[in-house]
């Protein structure tokens, strides 16, 4: 039965299928977005006037609503005049999907209008920048004290009942006040990624290595582990893959912040392209630049997925449903654990 | 007591050699003692005593079972014993010294598998080693060794999760024994593999018990085991809980397991199950049987 093995319950599927399930989990909304754009009679709102005709306020080009245009065409019948033509098009903010994918290319191409802007390429690499500082300052903080915070009681009552209170404030809210503290430069954007970030980071890893099995600890005890050295080779070790899993997640929530914090201040990075592309109503190009912000963060988790296989190659058998870790196998073939005959015989 | 042919023997009527056996242990020193330990569950008005007034002494090489009905505190004695769990009163005496919190000098096998999956099965050997502060060349040549004793050499730099049950068992046993432990804690730790590897894996532990001067205090539920490991078994209750005898192993020593159809062994499993399988009243009266099918297929 064919379709059982599509639809298996927790099975996973063969390597065929699951590369041909990624491929189509990007290409049915480039589809639908395909239909929106190239099927004349699907949505298109508006009409584009080729021929004003006899309608006095059309010119060529003008983009009017549908309604508008038959009424005119209907009275323009009706007189006898010369008729006004024109095609179906979607609005401006809709752009077609090959005129996004040439804009992903001419956007890196165009000068800035203005001299003192930035390039595209410099405007993502401030992003880049923010985003990297705002993350390395708070994870060279919470880290430490989310493992304190997991291991020891007496850090977790001491720093967790605050923490969850200020992690319901959001971080915009800190915009003014950074402004005011830090300069209009980059350092209150970066604080603002902090703020974000910091609080869910010491919650969450603390969480994380409280789960670490008590059977491990202790194990190690009756080996005769205690104090730093239980935290340093035990408690650490046993959690920090899944604390590296945490750090990818925290990692796409800092982008979240990201385009907050760019408007905090002065207007930077790719917030200020993306704002100044819709300002001159560029939507191509505006497209084309949170297609980057997707293309860049998923690229890095990719990455970082990939880097966590090297680095914890204990883990390699035990986590098979990581959907990063699936897509990258889908695409480019697992690092299977190597084989080892199991037998109990002497 | 009912006369059965086949176990007219008296557990407590020993071979020659069994009793110079038992002389020859007693004459050694004592390693470990429990004095008057008890053990509370909860507080106040609500707090249930497992088992109170535990004393015994572990002489040197021997090898103690524990076993008892489920829930008479078998495992807690013994995590009371490795210092993981704290006695409600009494104390635990190693080499005359009294001890709390757990310690290198009591080696303990889980029944769950605690070997640190991030560790190789060397680096795991090598653990208690380089906690006790030797240097990691001394302890790797050490773990080499121990890892060679359980049969386990070629497998030194596989991780964990690639073994199986009974292989993960070894090198936790190895673990423990290369800390070199004065006693060795062992807690249902063939509880979890199937019964062919359980029966493999006892006479391992045997063979390397044999070879390695360790006491072991084995807790297990299963009463062939105790009586196939044992020299000693310590008997728990429950209510109340608290020893119930402490019995001489009549089995002769290397042990086969042509053994389990002797005499000797055959008096001390039924002594066994007496202790665990009190005596139940079977209900005479016939009980209607439900029918759960159609009329129309009726049976006798």
């Amino acid at each position: 039965m064919a379709h059982r093995d599509w639809l298996g319950l927790k099975q996973e599927l063969p390597r065929k299928r699951r590369m041909w399930l990624t491929t189509l989990s990007f290409c049915l909304p480039i589809l639908l977005w395909c239909a929106v754009s190239y099927l004349p009679w699907v949505w298109h709102p508006l009409v584009r006037v080729t021929n004003p005709g006899a309608v006095d306020y059309f010119t060529e080009d003008m983009d009017v609503p549908r309604a508008d245009f038959a009424s005119e065409l209907a009275k323009a019948q009706a007189a006898g005049q010369p008729l006004p033509e024109g095609i179906r098009v979607n609005p401006v903010y809709l752009p077609a999907p090959h005129a996004v994918a040439i804009a992903f290319v001419t956007a890196f191409q165009t000068p800035p209008r203005l001299p003192n802007e930035p390039w595209l390429h410099e405007s993502l690499g401030h992003s880049i920048r923010t985003i990297l500082w705002g993350f390395v300052v708070s994870s060279l903080v919470g880290v430490p004290l989310g493992i304190l915070c997991g291991t020891y009681r007496f850090f977790s009552r001491l720093q967790e009942p605050f923490i969850e209170f200020f992690r319901y404030l959001p971080a915009p809210a800190f915009g003014a006040l950074s402004v005011a503290i830090l300069g209009i430069d980059d350092a209150p954007k970066v604080a603002i990624i902090f703020v974000g970030t910091f609080f869910q980071q010491v919650l969450v890893i603390a969480n994380t290595v409280r789960k670490v099995d008590p059977a491990l600890i202790e194990a190690s005890q009756t080996l005769g582990a205690s104090g730093w050295k239980l935290v340093r080779r035990v408690i650490i070790p046993a959690s920090i893959s899944e604390v590296y899993t945490d750090m990818r997640i925290l990692l796409g929530w800092a982008w979240t912040y990201l385009i907050v914090a760019e408007v905090v201040g002065t207007m930077s990075g790719i917030t200020f392209f993306i704002n100044q592309q819709a300002r001159y109503r560029n939507f191509d190009n505006v497209y084309a630049a949170i297609a980057m912000i997707g293309v860049i963060g998923f690229s890095t988790d990719l990455f970082l997925a990939w880097l966590g296989e090297h680095l914890f190659p204990w883990k390699r058998k035990t986590r098979p449903n990581s959907p990063t870790r699936s897509l990258w196998q889908s695409c480019f073939g697992g690092a299977p654990a190597k084989e080892i005959p199991c037998s109990t015989t002497p | 007591m009912q006369y059965d042919p086949l176990i007219s023997q008296d557990y407590r009527s020993q071979a020659p050699e069994v009793a110079a056996r038992f002389a020859r242990i007693r004459s050694r020193p004592v390693i470990l003692s429990a004095r008057n330990l008890k053990r509370n569950f909860g507080a106040g008005p609500e707090a249930r005593t497992i088992f109170e007034g535990v004393s015994l002494d572990i002489h040197r090489r021997e090898f103690i079972c524990v076993i008892g009905p489920s829930g008479c505190g078998k495992s807690t004695l013994a995590r009371i014993v490795a210092g993981l769990d704290e006695a409600s009163g009494g104390e635990v005496l190693l080499d005359g010294k009294a001890v709390s919190g757990p310690g290198p000098e009591r080696g303990m096998v889980f029944q769950g598998y605690t070997l640190f999956p991030w560790l190789t099965v060397k680096g795991n050997v090598m653990f208690g080693r380089e906690m006790g502060g030797q240097a990691p060349s001394e302890a790797e040549r050490e773990a080499r060794q121990w890892l060679d004793m359980v049969g386990l050499g070629k497998f030194e730099n596989a991780y964990p999760h690639e073994l199986s049950g009974g292989m993960k068992q070894r090198v936790a046993i190895a673990r423990a024994l290369a800390n070199g432990p004065r006693i060795l804690i062992m807690d249902e730790p063939f509880g979890a593999l199937d019964a062919q590897t359980r029966a493999q894996m006892q006479a391992y532990l045997l063979q390397i018990w044999r070879k390695v001067d360790v006491t072991i205090l084995f807790i297990t539920h299963d009463l062939d085991e105790a009586a196939y490991l044992s020299d000693r078994i310590l008997v728990l209750g429950t209510n109340p809980g608290g020893l119930v005898e402490f019995i001489e192993n009549p089995v002769s020593r290397p042990r086969t397991v042509e053994q389990f159809r002797g005499a000797e062994f055959l008096a001390l499993k039924r002594r066994l199950e007496e202790h665990i399988h009190p005596p139940v009243e079977v209900e005479e009266e016939r009980l209607p049987m439900v029918k759960l099918t159609l009329a129309g297929d009726e049976v006798e």
